[in-house]
């Protein structure tokens, strides 16, 4: 009886969910190289009423919030003027080593060089493969071609940044820190073929404040209206209680 | 007279299934490709009431009411420009299908993804599939082309629940498929507000016929017999 009493509560649950997938995606409107998360619905399961109602009145139990995963769209290019900045192009990722040893993935493209001479992120993994500079080399001689070929000045390449891809980035993994870490949904990393580096610019966050304020809205609205049917259900199981005076 | 009582009840009954349909559809405000469904209501077969002693008839009664038919509103709604290249949209008549563990299964639910092996997916991982029943390839840039994805037409659509239908394929329909768009929700809040106040109320008006049968029947069982007419 009254099984709308649980529906409309997974339908608030669900737009919950959504709320603070788009509170994590506002908070980070200014994080380099961010993609905002794809959130979806499902309705949930149906079951016969039976109690003499025809076969085919159905009971729906709500509704659930999944994560597809997130939007690969392009942020927007912001001039940073630092030679060591660089930001991707097209679907790829800055392959880099993290403490534990393992390998991940960021679109965070401001890099700096450690005492070693080496390429780093501004957290100071590694980028793979490794690339090092000559000691005493000033960061406005080192050039960073758009295939990631690092020189400095006009010596001979010393290397690439390479540029990796997954088959399904929805099934990429977040660690935070701007970093992702492939998984079996994602599929193993692979050369990005159509991905490209330029130099002196980072790539913004693709949250799109707009988009996120309606979306939060949409979701309030959403969430009350669930609230609304709860309440009525409520006030049924009040009026049958009173049935019997 | 007490056949009133279970009559009233009846319409209770049948207005509980109201609200958890009405319930259901509220929960489901937000999902992509939802299709708003409506409890329609039958009379119980009327019974002809006659005088037991002169044999002469009354008239008929009828013995409540009952939830006959869920029925779900299948027509296209508005479409939502999302920007998302495997978020999918049908632009008119047609379901996607997707090829589930228990078979091919329709869905109006756009909201697409990339699987391993390069082809299109829904949330949960089933196969999207083109006209030819065949899974669609996405493209080199990770996009989807409008025209690979099947639409396809559905003769008896059911609800299965995860934005799922069953029904049968009836070769293709007349949609069109969007990118970067999601087909949204066939609640209509407003309309699904209303239609919830009215059924609350009707249950209301089913309680007070209970209370005002059990009045009487109370009075019969104490007042009847009294003689000095004080209850």
């Amino acid at each position: 009886m009254l099984e709308g009493l649980y529906s409309a509560a997974a339908g608030m649950a669900a737009q919950q969910e959504r709320i603070d997938g788009v509170a994590n995606d506002l908070a980070n409107t200014s994080t380099t190289g961010y993609k905002h998360v794809r959130i979806g619905f499902r309705d949930l399961l149906y079951s016969a009423q039976g109690n003499g109602a025809g076969p085919t009145v159905m009971a729906g139990s709500g509704a659930a919030a999944e994560l597809i995963g997130r939007s690969q769209g392009q942020g927007p290019m912001q001039d940073t003027g630092q030679p060591l900045d660089v930001a991707i192009q097209g679907p790829g990722w800055i392959q880099v080593k993290r403490e534990d040893g393992s390998l991940a993935l960021t679109r965070d493209g401001s890099l700096r060089l450690d005492a070693e001479g080496r390429l780093t992120t501004k957290d100071g993994l590694l980028v793979q493969p490794p690339i090092k500079v000559p000691a005493g080399t000033s960061p406005q001689d080192i050039s960073i071609a758009a295939d990631g070929t690092v020189r400095v000045g006009t010596a001979p390449p010393l290397g690439a940044i390479k540029l990796v891809t997954v088959p399904a980035p929805d099934g990429l993994q977040a660690l935070g820190g701007n970093l992702y870490a492939a998984s079996t949904a994602s599929g193993a990393p692979m050369d990005a073929a159509d991905a490209t580096l330029t130099q002196g610019k980072l790539e913004g966050s693709n949250v799109d404040v707009g988009d996120a304020m309606v979306e939060m809205i949409d979701a309030q609205r959403s969430f009350q209206l669930a609230s609304k049917a709860i309440q009525m259900q409520d006030q049924m199981l009040e009026i049958a209680n009173q049935v019997k005076r | 007279m007490e056949r009133g009582l279970y009559i009233a009840a009846s319409g209770m009954i049948a207005e509980q299934m109201r609200q958890d349909q009405i319930a259901n559809d509220l929960a489901n405000a937000s999902t992509p490709g939802y299709k708003a469904d409506r409890v329609t209501q039958k009379s119980f077969a009327d019974l002809l009431v006659s005088n037991s002693a002169t044999g002469q008839v009354v008239g008929p009664l009828n013995m409540g009411v009952g939830a006959d038919k869920m029925v779900t509103d299948v027509s296209p709604q508005a479409l939502r420009d999302t920007g998302e290249p495997l978020d999918l949209a049908i632009a008119g008549e047609g379901f996607f299908a997707v090829q589930t563990a228990q078979g091919v299964r329709y869905t109006r639910n756009g909201q697409f993804g990339a699987s391993t092996q390069g082809t299109l997916i829904d949330a949960a991982g089933n196969a999207v599939l083109g006209q030819n029943g065949q899974p669609v390839k996405l493209g080199a840039q990770g996009g989807v082309d409008a025209h690979a994805v099947g639409v396809f037409a559905l003769t008896g659509p059911a609800k299965q629940g995860d934005n799922l239908f069953t029904g049968t394929a009836a070769g293709a329909a007349t949609g069109t498929v969007r990118t970067g768009a999601l087909e949204g929700s066939g609640v209509d809040p407003a309309r699904t507000m209303v239609d919830m106040i009215a059924s609350f109320r009707a249950f209301e008006a089913g309680q007070k016929a209970i209370q005002t049968i059990d009045d009487s029947l109370h009075r019969t069982a104490t007042q009847v017999a009294s003689v000095s007419g004080s209850a």
